[in-house]
């Protein structure tokens, strides 16, 4: 931060991509105002310095997941993080686990393409309306919170470094949330053994570091679906009850 | 399935090879050697200078004898929260969540939990094996009461080491499964309400699963200190209350 003819400003870099694919950051100064969060600050760029600038937003509230980026590299929202909270310079670049599409707009449609692979909701027979407890209700609420960022899947390791085929933190809570459906009939955790690779996940809990709404990812999705998974693939006291079935 | 990922040369030649040693514990790695060299160390110490049990205390790494300590080993090595530990400080996948720093890349080969860090499911089994061990713990503070006609510091801190691994067992995600997690209606099971609110207060101490694992471990490790130094001779028990 500093002062410049009374004005408090701040710099701001920005990952800027060029013509033939490559990129680089490039700084700006923004004037600071009180409660500013970076999403102010780089749309301030976008209106006001440099109007090519690309990024994608909505709705500013941390409900829409749109301004998902790395801001001094951790994967945040821009619209939750508090200018006043980081210390010097601030750096955003887009989720590079994507591939770019211009600037701070990173492609995550693969992720729409995993999801369409994941057993859909198979509800059993029942007389309608269904009737479902508020025990049940209360246990998947926490995975209808995700608002679909893809932070999860930008900050674990197997997909960004790895590229394992992994379905990643988002889709193995997608999964979790149907399998935990009181009306659901299907196990997804052979989906998620075999062609989900769930076994790459090595439970670091980055994912749950960054979920920006605060859903307890890895305990709560993650490690209960390997732990079906185990049940099925692993656990040869289980084996038996299974065949029976 | 494939995702649609590009893979550089390493990720595609080693998924097409079956590995036995994975490449993990083979790579140049200074924190694994220097944490085998250690463990090794410690468990040749342990075994070479046995703490024998002296007015009724039992020291916690020989309850009831040190032939366990494998299974108890073997229990914490698959723990969740140690395998987030270890994973991400001993083979730095990565070490931490932020880019850049974390140490791992597309140079390195990994395997995850697939291949032979698959034996880190049977956790399970070694969760059974330790609930089966933990009545000894419980034994030993009886004794340590009994034999003494006192409540001692020393009987305390054996309650204390005891408690504190009931409740890191108790926060096993294996246990929540087993108790709740694998249920998908709880409100078609029998005493449904019940079993969920058991289900949310054994949550409630899963979430700390971590922190309780490593202060566990470290009254494992104090409570043996202490019972080392007072076979030493060293003036350090003193009775808090007569019985």
């Amino acid at each position: 931060m500093s002062e410049e003819s009374g004005k408090r400003v701040i710099n701001i870099s920005i990952y800027r991509t060029d013509e033939n694919g490559g990129g680089g950051y490039k700084d700006y100064e923004v004037p600071i105002q009180e409660g500013m969060v970076v999403l102010d600050a780089v749309r301030y760029v976008q209106e006001h310095i440099d109007t090519t600038l690309a990024i994608r937003w909505n709705c500013k509230a941390a409900r829409c997941g749109s301004c998902a980026a790395e801001i001094n590299n951790m994967p945040k929202l821009m619209c939750k993080t508090r200018i006043d909270t980081i210390k010097g310079k601030i750096r955003v670049a887009p989720m590079s686990a994507f591939n770019s599409v211009a600037d701070l707009v990173a492609d995550v449609s693969e992720n729409y393409l995993i999801n369409r692979q994941i057993p859909e909701f198979s509800p059993r027979e029942a007389e309608i309306p269904w009737k479902i407890k508020q025990i049940d209700v209360e246990r998947t609420k926490e995975f209808r919170k995700c608002i679909e960022c893809f932070l999860c899947q930008d900050v674990c390791h197997v997909i960004r470094d790895h590229k394992a085929d992994y379905v990643g933190p988002r889709h193995v809570v997608k999964a979790a949330s149907l399998d935990m459906h009181p009306m659901d009939t299907v196990d997804r955790s052979e989906f998620l053994n075999n062609e989900g690779g769930i076994g790459y996940c090595n439970v670091t809990k980055c994912c749950q570091e960054v979920c920006p709404e605060g859903i307890k990812i890895t305990d709560n999705a993650i490690i209960q679906e390997k732990e079906r998974a185990a049940d099925r693939f692993y656990d040869p006291l289980l084996w038996r009850r299974e065949k029976k079935r | 399935m494939e995702f649609g990922r590009e893979k550089n040369e390493i990720q595609s030649a080693y998924s097409s090879k079956r590995v036995i040693i994975p490449k993990e514990l083979r790579e140049p790695n200074p924190r694994l050697w220097a944490f085998i060299i250690l463990v090794g160390i410690a468990l040749y110490l342990m075994v070479i200078y046995p703490v024998k049990s002296f007015d009724g205390y039992v020291d916690p790494f020989y309850a009831p004898t040190i032939l366990i300590l494998p299974i108890v080993g073997l229990f914490r090595v698959t723990c969740y929260a140690y395998r987030k530990d270890y994973h991400r400080h001993i083979f730095k996948h990565p070490v931490e969540c932020a880019i850049g720093k974390r140490e791992d890349s597309a140079k390195r080969a990994y395997t995850g939990e697939t291949g032979f860090f698959r034996f880190e499911n049977l956790h399970r089994y070694f969760l059974y094996a330790s609930i089966l061990i933990l009545p000894f713990f419980y034994y030993d503070i009886y004794k340590a009461v009994a034999f003494n006609g006192a409540i001692t510091f020393a009987a305390l801190l054996i309650a204390i080491n005891t408690i504190l691994v009931t409740v890191y067992l108790f926060s096993c995600h294996a246990l929540r499964h087993l108790t709740g997690g694998r249920v998908d209606c709880f409100g078609c099971k029998f005493a449904g309400q019940r079993r969920k609110s058991y289900f949310d207060f054994q949550s409630y101490f899963n979430a700390h699963h971590e922190q309780l694992a490593w202060i566990s471990l470290l009254m494992f490790v104090l409570v043996d200190l202490y019972l080392r130094a007072l076979g030493a001779g060293l003036p350090i028990n003193f009775t808090l209350l007569h019985l």
